[in-house]
């Protein structure tokens, strides 16, 4: 897991972020455990408390559970959760570029092209990562 | 990680002032820990964050005010303290001739509770070779001994006086990773200072920013960072409202940006400011860890 202590976002919020995109990617399948809190801020190198944090989030939101004793599993629904909450979250940063691009004058065609691009781009480093 | 409903502070710090002839190094300094958190202290060179670490450990006298670790006063009783909190002070007073063996065994006869397994457990998965003498050890060698002796007696309170200061990077993760598995393992509470913002977000749940021998706040990061930011207004004839924001931080103004820092933001704030007459576009920018504690200090600068 990797975490950026120079962001603005908070470090539970990125754990949270992470774990939600593993799922979303089915690296974690529903009825499957996640990593203990240990092993989890050993990994990411943060606070236990902080992992603690993530995962509390992350089931308020019914993504996780967990089971006395058994520790944490992926919920039944976890992996479409995490891919609506994506999608949420892709329209967003959308939105917020449109908003973006408006503020400055542009028309809807010069959006439509950066957004092409920006396609095409992330194309292009995907055929060489 | 801890369960306990014991309220009182593991660190406890009332008044706390400490001058040295016309110089207060710290000055009426008060804060509270709550036990199994760990407590980032930041703040620039002299700021006071030493003095007060040893203070609180029984180096230093306070000239007025107290300190308090787990309710334990240094002054009253200075080996109570000794047995229940593990210390890595900023220079370390290891004689340099001894042998890690020789230093590890002297460390062990002065506690009651030491646990030699983990001591044992430590020292291997540091690499350290107990055959070497002191003088012989790298500075992050050195620091990891000195890890290792303030927890092998499984303190309940681990003080970090600027521990990794001079590390490098791997010698910085493998003592992070020491502290953090002491941290999931027994989950007592930790107070640390350090430079390095990128320590106090992984490490810490509250951090202090300390100027001057004030503390200027003392919060939980993810509040800290939702409430303090940055505002970036137009100012449409170059002059700033008479009327400022509330917990103002931090200002500067270059032609007609002006760029104000403010504390417990809301979306009032901003639209309050667009409400100025004067004010065009008014921005709202996110901060950083960094950019917060340059923001803290830049504008105490400002005001003296």
């Amino acid at each position: 897991m990797n975490i950026d202590p120079r962001s603005h976002v908070p470090i539970y919020l990125q754990i949270a972020a992470g774990i939600r995109e593993a799922v979303a990617a089915g690296i974690y399948r529903p009825g499957e455990t996640l990593p203990s809190l240990r092993a989890m801020a050993l990994d990411a190198q943060v606070n236990p408390n902080t992992v603690q944090k993530a995962y509390d989030a992350l089931a308020r939101e019914g993504l996780i559970y967990a089971r006395r004793g058994k520790g944490l599993f992926v919920a039944d629904q976890g992996t479409a959760s995490a891919q609506t909450r994506a999608h949420e979250t892709v329209r967003r940063a959308f939105d917020q570029g449109v908003r973006t691009g408006r503020a400055a004058g542009m028309q809807a065609d010069e959006v439509r092209d950066i957004f092409e691009a920006s396609l095409g781009n992330s194309a292009e480093t995907g055929k060489h990562a | 990680m801890t369960t306990t409903t014991d309220t009182k502070p593991a660190i406890e710090l009332l008044g706390l002032t400490k001058r040295f002839g016309r110089t207060t190094a710290v000055d009426d300094l008060s804060l509270r820990v709550a036990p199994g958190s760990t407590f980032g202290l930041i703040g620039p060179n002299g700021a006071g964050k030493t003095t007060t670490i040893k203070m609180l450990m029984g180096v230093l006298t306070p000239t007025l005010g107290l300190a308090r670790a787990l309710g334990i006063d240094a002054e009253v009783e200075p080996l109570t303290l000794k047995q229940r909190v593990g210390y890595v002070p900023e220079a370390h007073h290891m004689d340099r001739w001894m042998r890690v063996r020789e230093v590890v065994a002297f460390c062990r006869s002065l506690y009651v509770s030491w646990n030699e397994d983990t001591c044992r457990e430590m020292l291997d998965r540091f690499e350290l070779d107990e055959s070497k003498k002191v003088k012989q050890l790298s500075k992050g060698m050195l620091v990891k001994l000195s890890l290792v002796l303030a927890v092998s007696h499984e303190p309940e309170l681990l003080v970090l006086d600027e521990p990794m200061a001079g590390l490098d990077p791997l010698a910085r993760e493998e003592f992070l990773d020491g502290v953090l598995r002491t941290i999931c393992e027994r989950g007592q509470t930790v107070l640390f200072s350090t430079h390095s913002l990128d320590d106090v977000q992984r490490l810490a749940d509250t951090v202090g920013i300390l100027h001057g021998g004030r503390l200027l706040v003392h919060r939980n990061i993810e509040e800290l960072l939702a409430t303090t930011k940055r505002l970036r207004a137009t100012l449409t004839n170059g002059r700033v409202p008479d009327r400022l924001p509330d917990n103002l931080i931090w200002q500067r103004v270059e032609g007609r940006e002006w760029l104000v820092t403010v504390g417990e933001f809301t979306e009032e704030t901003a639209q309050r400011l667009r409400a100025e007459e004067g004010v065009g576009h008014v921005e709202v920018i996110d901060l950083g860890l960094e950019d917060l504690f340059k923001d803290f200090i830049r504008g105490q600068r400002a005001v003296s």
